[in-house]
């Protein structure tokens, strides 16, 4: 397949680039080193770990890597493979930061992982500890019809200038970004510290989303920002939250706490203040790297072929399993011919956004043949291929389904997000993916999934949220009650351009009984709905949750 | 970030790798000038104090307190010391950005407290120049600290060029 093979347009480490993570591994080695020796204990060990993408968790260590705001080349896909299959039990898992998470490493082989990562231009850094952690932005960038400005260099900006920050290193907590440029939202950006629409006029910033214990929706702070003053206003915007954040209590020192505190109003007069202090020309990068970064992004040289529309109706005639793949699975490209195509990892029954290193290994062999070497992940933890041209769609479903990579459930009922849970997590307090699996079991057969459209279920372990459960059309949050696992359900969350938190509707289910009621508030909804076209989403927000709130628990 | 060897009697050690005694006291707030000099004052007692006092003072900031009050007095002041409590409170960063970029202060700036090896490049970067350190060897920590990264991608309060600035220098 490597015949067809041609270079991903995405950005490319220079000297100056690969010397950091040189200077990174190097360092991270002799941590390493150190710990293993007994030099360090692992109190002292945690966060020179932490800082490296390196969580200690239930059972083992677990190596989180970056994927710069989700895209991916297929030889870094194929590295993937390589570091599960040699590392790790031959699987990874990709994360709603658009990362890979590998659940098995050992510690001693961590350096020697960073270092064949190295090769292919990724690291694990900034994937946890209290910094500005990987940008995220729409999945589809560069090939959504409705984009109105490419988000991906102005994330490598933010990803370069964000690396190593001297004075955001120790930040009260956490800090994430998000930017889209299409006129659907992708990216969650609402529902971030730090939320970018980039625009053809400019930036509108949004400040102080976030989910967690206490949810909220980002604040616009500024309209029509100019590209060359992100990085000072974001400068600003940082400074003042390091500055007068919540250190006291973890569960209150994000910075959406801050601009609660202060009022919106505030929080932005003190951030325009800073800015105006500040010596932006020290800090803005000039119009030239702006310029060079966009330079990485070019169109692909996209295959210039005749379409042949019967041939492909013929198909999905023939083949209603690839008619589906094709209804569900692809969004509107900026070019006629082409398609975006979401590889789904959520087939039924399997936990989600996990792929082995055999699935890696053909998402790379297929992104070489049928687009252009380049992958993305999604925030949904599916794997994208931006550009595909439709004649070869055919060609890509057979080849998707021989390693049961054809789920045709994007954007469906079994498309969840979901936490990795008490499988994995020492903070959970439910099995988040035993109970996505039960729900997608039930929801297994294709005519009803689709029957239903789009439906968004998100599942969290626990209240950090880390399955987005506000933010799902039906969130499901894991409590502990007196030692019992619970789920509380929530209702009417969205995530996109009308985004809304969800609300907590009726009262907590044991996890035997939420299958049974998720299913009775679909049923309710397809009886309400006024026509097929009526998403679930926008009969709630027509009826009201109320309405729904009955359906959740069984009648007496 | 904690070091094996932070048990170690902390040492004054300048941004060159220079090991050297430290000629200031701090002043207890109920403490009167009478003794000789000089003097490092608690912040509150410095807004109080600096006004009627000729002479040149050292300042001892916390975390919470606004650097930026300070500005009316900067001409008295040769020394600030930076507290950081422990390692993972971040806000003497920014305090020392503000003292260096926007207030232009050319005294000494110091970070006391829990100062550990791998902070040093980011304290070096932020405009810190003296560093009292739990250190073994607090002259290799900080040598060693300044040439760990030889790519920076900020401009900061330091003389380390970012990387865009170097990629566009000789186009």
């Amino acid at each position: 397949m490597s015949a067809t093979q041609s270079s991903a347009k995405m950005y490319k480490y220079d000297d100056f680039d690969h010397a950091f993570v040189r200077d990174r591994n190097i360092e991270f080695a002799d941590q390493v080193a150190r710990r293993l020796s007994g030099e360090i204990t692992e109190d002292q060990f945690k966060p020179l770990r932490l800082m490296n993408g390196l969580y200690l968790q239930l059972h083992a260590y677990m190596l989180r890597i970056a994927v710069p705001y989700g895209v991916l080349s297929s030889k870094q896909m194929r590295k993937f493979a390589h570091i599960a299959r040699t590392y790790d039990r031959d699987f990874g898992h990709f994360t709603t930061r658009q990362n890979l998470q590998f659940n098995w490493v050992k510690l001693a082989e961590t350096p020697k992982i960073l270092e064949e990562l190295a090769q292919v231009e990724m690291h694990a850094l900034q994937t946890s500890g209290n910094c500005i952690r990987n940008t995220t932005t729409d999945q589809f960038a560069g090939a959504a019809r409705d984009e109105h400005s490419d988000p991906r260099p102005w994330a490598e900006l933010i990803r370069q200038w964000s690396s190593n920050h001297p004075e955001f290193t120790f930040l009260p907590r956490k800090f994430k970004i998000a930017i889209t440029g299409a006129r659907k939202d992708r990216a969650a950006i609402r529902v971030h510290d730090i939320g970018l629409h980039a625009k053809p006029e400019g930036f509108d910033v949004y400040v102080g989303g976030g989910m967690g214990r206490t949810p909220s929706l980002g604040h616009c702070i500024r309209t029509g920002l100019a590209g060359e003053q992100l990085l000072s206003y974001l400068e600003a915007c940082l400074r003042v939250y390091n500055r007068y954040g919540r250190r006291d209590n973890i569960y209150k020192a994000r910075i959406k706490i801050l601009v609660a505190a202060l009022g919106p109003d505030e929080y932005k007069r003190q951030v325009e203040d800073e800015w105006a202090r500040m010596d932006r020309a020290k800090v803005d990068a000039p119009v030239a790297e702006i310029e060079r970064l966009k330079s990485y992004f070019p169109d692909p040289d996209f295959k210039v072929a005749s379409f042949d529309r019967v041939a492909f109706e013929r198909a999905q005639t023939a083949d209603a399993a690839f008619a589906r793949w094709i209804k569900n699975n692809t969004n509107p490209h900026k070019r006629d011919d082409h398609v975006s195509v979401t590889i789904s990892l959520k087939p039924v029954g399997l936990p989600p956004g996990d792929a082995s290193s055999a699935q890696m290994d053909v998402m790379a062999d297929v992104a070489d043949a049928f687009g252009y070497s380049e992958l993305r992940v999604s925030h949904e933890q599916n794997i994208i291929l931006p550009h595909v041209h439709k004649g070869d769609l055919y060609a890509l479903y057979t080849q998707l389904d021989t390693v049961n990579l054809s789920t045709a459930n994007v954007g469906k009922i079994t498309d969840m997000i979901v936490c990795p849970g008490l499988d994995y997590c020492s903070l959970a307090n439910a099995r988040s993916i035993p109970l996505a699996q039960d729900i997608s079991q039930r929801f297994e057969d294709a005519k009803l999934s689709d029957k239903i459209g789009d439906l968004q279920i998100k599942i969290s372990g626990c209240i950090n949220a880390c399955g987005h459960h506000h933010v799902g059309h039906i969130g499901i949050l894991g409590v502990d009650k007196q030692g019992i696992e619970f789920y509380q359900i929530l209702l009417g969350g969205r995530a996109d351009e009308k985004a809304a938190l969800g609300v907590i509707t009726g009262k907590g289910l044991p996890a035997e009984a939420v299958p049974a009621a998720i299913e009775r508030v679909v049923r309710l909804y397809l009886e309400l709905r006024t026509s097929d076209d009526e998403r679930f989403i926008d009969t709630l927000e027509r009826v009201g949750r109320e309405t729904f709130a009955g359906a959740l628990h069984e009648p007496a | 970030m904690s070091q094996p060897n932070s048990a170690h009697t902390p040492q004054l050690v300048t941004r060159d790798g220079d090991i050297i005694p430290d000629g200031w006291t701090l002043l207890a707030d109920d403490d009167t000038t009478g003794a000789d000099g000089p003097f490092i004052l608690g912040f509150e007692r410095a807004l109080r104090e600096l006004d009627s006092r000729n002479g040149h003072y050292g300042v001892r900031v916390l975390p919470a307190d606004d650097i930026r009050l300070l500005e009316p007095f900067l001409e008295k002041i040769t020394l600030i010391e930076v507290a950081f409590p422990g390692y993972r409170d971040g806000r003497g960063y920014s305090t020392a950005r503000i003292l260096r970029e926007d207030l232009g202060f050319t005294g000494i700036v110091r970070a006391v407290g829990d100062v550990l090896r791998d902070q040093l490049f980011y304290m070096l970067r932020c405009g810190f120049d003296e560093f009292l350190v739990k250190d073994k060897d607090p002259s290799q920590a900080i040598t060693s600290a300044a040439k760990r990264f030889q790519t920076v991608y900020q401009g900061a309060a330091d003389t380390n060029r970012p990387a865009w600035a170097l990629r566009h220098t000789q186009a």
